[in-house]
């Protein structure tokens, strides 16, 4: 048995997501490797070898896995599968992209968002919305993974001697190009990994109110999050959306501003150790999963919030 | 504001397991509808009506129809949302396919209506008068009336108004006195119509306004009222809206409810006199109108079903989320856990699945009669539902859009919580389309007396059929049931039997009971509707089906057990109340007020 | 170009979820069921490519047994031009599902296949993609807007960090996601018209797939509640609270 985990990284960076998959990989318990496939990501590549226990570091730096567009990425990972059993990945977009990709390629199925691992071939995984959460088995030569990174802790790293290999059979299969990105540039954390959330729902009331929102999050170096509500209204954008639909979170501790707490939003971070709910109706649902619920109008009581936090942090 | 929930999964169960929808419209030779063609156009209604319609109900109501310089702008939103319905096809559902229609069972327009109807009454009420118009076309119109008209008409690129009432003609339209003079191939109408809904409006290119009027050598009274179109817009040559007729709103009405449904003061002929056409013979206007009526009063009555169930589930929703009280262990104790609140919320619950029953039945009735080429018997049937439906219903949706209120408590009174709505927009129901009491003097008077109570015997024995299979049912709920109802069918007889002895010879009877009678036969009715759902379910439980499923008829067998124990008794009251024919009422004479 | 649109039988979303007493699987009997969201959407989608004069014929495929004819014809009421079932007992896994769509789509040599992102029930979010592996086509998942030009499919995708566009050599495959559109109001002719439109039927031995099954889902549980919190009467109290009995601040 050897799994390989696909990281996840922006060429320059590793992004700590990975590390989550690299907790459900060392679940299964077999050795593994790490394969970084991008463009000019040799710094990732180093940052990978430091991951404690990884054997090897695989590196497929080429011009066809820039964006890490599926095509490409699935037919590079296909070229060099060969000799693993389990291929894990977090469930980022560009993962979920390619891996079901994969899969096909191998002539496997493929386990989604696995949030627990109970051997080398059972998996825990929520269904319905997270409403009901399954015990799956899989009996497929090579089973293809993609790991709810909020569901598992960070690995630890640092101390890894992992042997770094370039490959050079990328794949580049001309089936498509990226046109263009818009891809939000932040100081902040990201939402994904990030320990603490601060989310502004539909009862901030409007962009420029947002504001108050973002300063609570940057006194607390949190990440910033909203509900679907929210950026429907056009508050902000929609890679900031929490929910069902949205990105699935479980920060350590997850503040939610004026969101009511509908069944879709409680999906995406019903997962947070602790919750902290801040509304005008004392009946909102929200309340029902928030470990402290404080009652009021959010435009008086965050801004407090965040000057009493200036104070005591 | 309240979400609506559109009753499709109910309304399929009617259909399917009372009316006999499949066989209905194998009789009606509708190749192809059948009960999954029915529960598909229950989704997609029920969506746009609670998707679309439901959310401008409250909106309508704080920004009613405005009217300035004769003429009259509809609440915002409303335009839109016309747009929609029409787009979407519904206006056509029941009309003939030779004009454009769906030519679909009424009862399946009626299941459709209810919810259009909950969702927004004020809205509801235009496409609902448009059918009038197309209906008094259809049967009485002149080919060259239909050509011009009728497409539009059932697409709902115009809309439809009913214009009989005047200041001095009320519940007596043998009072009318609005005049239509001969002048070339057209008539010039002059004359007032007040209460006029959806009179006028810029939701659409024409409105076309069918009015009773007298013709110059006409008999006096009834006999002399005849029909008329007056379009708003004369088309021209090419059939298209072209100048403007001589017919405005001189005003709208301030009313206590459906804000957003104009209710105009019609001017016809102020200045040169408004054209209008003749439609169908000359001096046939009331009997006209009859053809239209049992649409018409039946429709009402639905309006008294959806704000009911409108008004039901605003008050489930509170009682769920309205905290009063602990209970012992310390937990938070909300409001629907108290048995009196229950009592009020299963007094809504079990007499809305009474009347929704009820008001399929007897629109069904319709698909019946005319499946049977209107055979004498299927007619009367119809006839004889027509002012219960619209009478009961209708009275019976004053309590339970009270009983929303009451379930609010002080909330309720409030005007922001929407319970007032509701109670508001239902008050009207009693009154339009003919008062309880033309209803209840309808029923005796036509429906009983005039032909000897043969038609009600005939209701009455397929009653007493429905007691007998419940009370030689091995399960107890039916027998409970079958006891209790058969009490309450030989109370109808009797007083059937009296007011066929008593009424012809005594003057006053008939109008002193009307209501009682009127009232009991309703709750009977509803009884009779809701017997028959506990034997079909009983069946279904039995057969372990699967389409239904054990907690909805679970919900249905209580329902109807409930109203068994709960509201059937009320017939017995108004029977009990009219065969004692209470003197007090004929003694205290008119100077005594 | 014909749009082949795959459109899947599910829990109606606004259904409570209920599981089994013997905790086996989901409990669906007498759970209203409808057509998967995001299929919805795909439909919607492909359906304004058609008004457009982008493509020709809009055909949705259903997988499953007889009473899936129910969400064909909601399909075909929105606009779709026919349909296709494929008769198959139990819903088959991802990759067999792939197979049989791609079977389907190079008998109907479709141009685009627009379907859902994922169904709500599953939430696998796979089948897309397989199936674009399988026939070696461009993809485009996670759409928000979808342009035809000349032979290419311009796509807005979302992704974790925002937006990314992509141009894919067509023949494509595009997964929906939810604000790709809003699905039309289904006009009551069409419902009419609908059960008129041709279902063609098939199966997976008429395609040549073995259904195979790889996975097997051992039990279902209900997610783990939260205990209940408490409401706090200031946010001096929330801070104390936060740093010195949660201790995450």
């Amino acid at each position: 048995m050897k799994t390989l985990v696909i990281a996840s990284h922006n060429n320059a960076t590793l992004s700590p997501v990975t590390l989550a998959a690299v907790s459900a990989a060392l679940k299964i318990g077999a050795s593994f490797d790490i394969f970084v496939a991008g463009k000019g990501c040799a710094a990732v590549a180093e940052e990978a070898a430091k991951v404690d226990g990884v054997s090897a570091v695989l590196v497929a730096d080429h011009d066809a896995l820039a964006y890490q567009g599926a095509e490409n990425l699935a037919a590079t990972l296909q070229a060099n599968a060969e000799g693993y059993s389990h291929i894990v990945a977090p469930a980022t977009s560009v993962m979920k992209d390619a891996l079901p990709r994969l899969a096909a390629l191998l002539g496997v199925g493929q386990i989604s968002d696995i949030t627990g691992v109970n051997g080398e071939a059972e998996f825990v995984r929520p269904i319905y919305a997270g409403n009901a959460i399954a015990t799956v088995t899989s009996s497929d030569a090579v089973k293809v993974i993609t790991v709810r990174t909020s569901a598992f802790d960070a690995a630890p790293t640092g101390a890894g001697t992992g042997a770094i290999t370039a490959v050079d059979n990328a794949v580049d299969c001309g089936l498509s190009r990226v046109v263009s990105e818009e891809i939000a540039q932040s100081e902040r954390p990201e939402l994904a990994s990030a320990s603490i959330v601060v989310s502004g729902g539909r009862g901030v009331g409007s962009e420029e109110n947002f504001a108050l929102i973002e300063k609570l999050a940057d006194r607390l170096n949190a990440a910033l999050g909203a509900s679907r509500a929210a950026v429907d209204a056009g508050f902000i954008g929609n890679d900031h959306q929490v929910g069902q639909t949205g990105k699935i979170v479980a920060p350590d501790l997850y503040v939610a501003v004026g969101i009511s707490g509908a069944i879709q939003h409680l999906a995406g971070m019903q997962g947070s150790k602790v919750i902290v709910a801040i509304n005008k109706d004392p009946d909102a649902p929200i309340y029902e999963v928030a470990d402290y619920g404080l009652v009021g109008d959010l435009h008086d009581l965050v801004p407090e919030l965040e000057a009493k936090l200036a104070s005591v942090l | 504001m309240s979400q609506y929930q559109p009753p499709v999964l109910d309304a399929k169960f009617v259909l399917d397991q009372l009316i006999g929808f499949d066989g209905l419209c194998e009789k009606l030779q509708l190749e192809d509808i059948n009960i999954d063609l029915a529960d598909a156009v229950l989704e997609e209604a029920g969506k746009l009506s609670s998707e679309v319609f439901a959310p401008l109900n409250w909106d309508t109501d704080q920004n009613p129809a405005q009217w300035a310089d004769n003429a009259v702008t509809e609440s915002p939103g409303l335009k839109e949302a016309y747009q929609q319905f029409v787009d979407n096809g519904w206006s056509t559902l029941t009309a003939p396919e030779e004009f454009g229609g769906q030519n679909l069972p009424q009862v399946l327009g009626t299941a459709v209506s209810e919810m259009w109807q909950a969702s927004n009454m004020a809205f509801a009420l235009c496409p609902l008068l448009s059918i009038g118009s197309v209906e008094a076309l259809l049967a009485h119109g002149s080919d060259e009336l239909k050509a011009l008209y009728l497409p539009r008409l059932i697409a709902g690129e115009w809309t439809g108004t009913m214009n009989l009432t005047e200041p001095g003609a009320g519940s007596d339209l043998a009072a009318v006195s609005t005049t239509a003079t001969p002048d070339g191939d057209h008539y010039r109408i002059k004359g007032q119509k007040i209460f006029i809904t959806w009179g006028d409006h810029q939701m659409t290119p024409n409105i076309v306004h069918l009015v009773l009027a007298r013709l110059p050598d006409a008999p006096p009274g009834v006999k002399g009222i005849s029909l008329f179109i007056v379009p708003k817009f004369v088309l021209d040559e090419n059939g298209e809206p072209g100048e403007r007729n001589d017919v405005y709103p001189i005003s709208i009405e301030h009313k206590l409810g459906i804000h957003g449904s104009p209710t105009c003061t019609m001017a016809f002929g102020d200045n040169e006199g408004a054209i209008g056409y003749l439609v169908g013979e000359p001096h046939k206007g009331l009997p006209y109108m009859f053809t239209m009526m049992n649409h018409a009063r039946q429709g009402v009555g639905v309006q008294g079903l959806g704000i009911s169930d409108r008004a039901y589930q605003q008050a489930v929703q509170y009682a769920r989320e309205r905290v009063q009280g602990k209970n012992r262990d310390g937990s938070k104790k909300p409001i629907i856990e108290y048995p009196d609140v229950r009592r009020m919320l299963l007094t809504m619950r079990s007499g809305v699945e009474a009347m929704r029953a009820l008001a399929l039945e007897a629109s069904a009735a319709l698909d019946f009669a005319h499946a049977d080429n209107n055979s004498k018997e299927k007619y009367a049937r119809l006839e004889l539902f027509t002012p219960i439906v619209k009478g009961w219903m209708t009275e019976f949706a004053q309590e339970l859009t009270s009983l929303n209120i009451q379930v609010h408590g002080g909330m309720g009174y409030v005007e922001e919580t929407g319970a007032a709505q509701h109670f508001r927009d239902a008050r009207i129901l009693p009154i339009y389309e003919g008062t309880t009491a033309i209803q209840a003097l309808d029923l005796i008077g036509r429906k009983v007396l005039m032909d000897g109570g043969v038609a009600l015997e005939s209701l009455l024995n397929d009653m007493t059929a429905t007691a007998t299979e419940l009370s030689a049912s091995s399960n107890a709920d039916a027998q409970a049931f079958g006891a209790a109802f058969a009490q309450a069918v030989d109370k109808a007889r009797a007083a059937k039997e009296w007011l066929l002895t008593n009424a012809p010879s005594e003057k006053e009877l008939s109008q002193a009971v009307c209501f009682d009678m009127l009232m009991a036969m309703g709750y009977l009715c509803g009884g009779w509707m809701q017997g028959r759902t506990l034997l079909a379910v009983i069946a279904l439980t039995d057969a372990n089906d699967d389409v239904y499923g054990e907690e909805f008829l679970a919900k249905k067998r209580i329902s109807a057990m409930y109203y068994s124990q709960c509201l059937l008794p009320r017939a017995l009251h108004h029977f009990g109340v009219m065969v004692q024919n209470p003197q007090a009422l004929y003694e205290f004479a008119v100077d005594q007020f | 170009m014909k749009i082949l649109v795959p459109v899947k039988r599910v829990i109606d979303y606004n259904v409570k979820v209920r599981i089994k007493q013997d905790g086996s699987d989901v409990d669906l009997s007498n759970t209203k069921m409808s057509i998967n969201p995001f299929c919805e959407i795909a439909v919607e989608e492909a359906l304004r490519l058609r008004e457009a004069g982008t493509a020709s014929e809009v055909i949705a495929v259903c997988i499953g047994p007889k009473i899936v004819k129910e969400q064909i014809l909601a399909a075909l009421a929105m606009g779709a031009d026919r349909a296709i079932r494929i008769d198959v007992e139990e819903q088959p896994e991802p990759l067999v599902i792939a197979r049989l769509l791609a079977k389907v789509a190079e008998q109907e040599d479709a141009g685009l296949i627009m379907m859902g992102k994922q169904a709500i029930d599953s939430d696998n979010n796979q089948v897309g993609q397989m199936l674009a592996g399988i026939m070696g086509r461009p993809q485009g998942t996670f759409a928000s807007v979808v342009k035809i030009e000349g032979d290419e499919a311009l796509v807005t995708r979302e992704v974790d960090g925002g937006l990314q566009t992509v141009a894919l050599k067509l023949p494509a495959i595009v997964t929906a996601d939810l604000r790709l559109n809003e699905p039309r109001f289904t006009k009551l002719p069409d419902i009419m018209k609908a059960k008129r439109k041709p279902i063609a039927e098939t199966t997976a031995a008429d395609l040549g797939v073995e259904v195979t099954s790889t996975q097997q889902q051992l039990s279902v549980a209900a997610p783990a509640t939260r205990q209940a919190g408490i409401k706090v009467a200031s946010v001096d109290e929330l801070v104390d609270k936060l740093k010195n009995e949660a201790k995450v601040i």
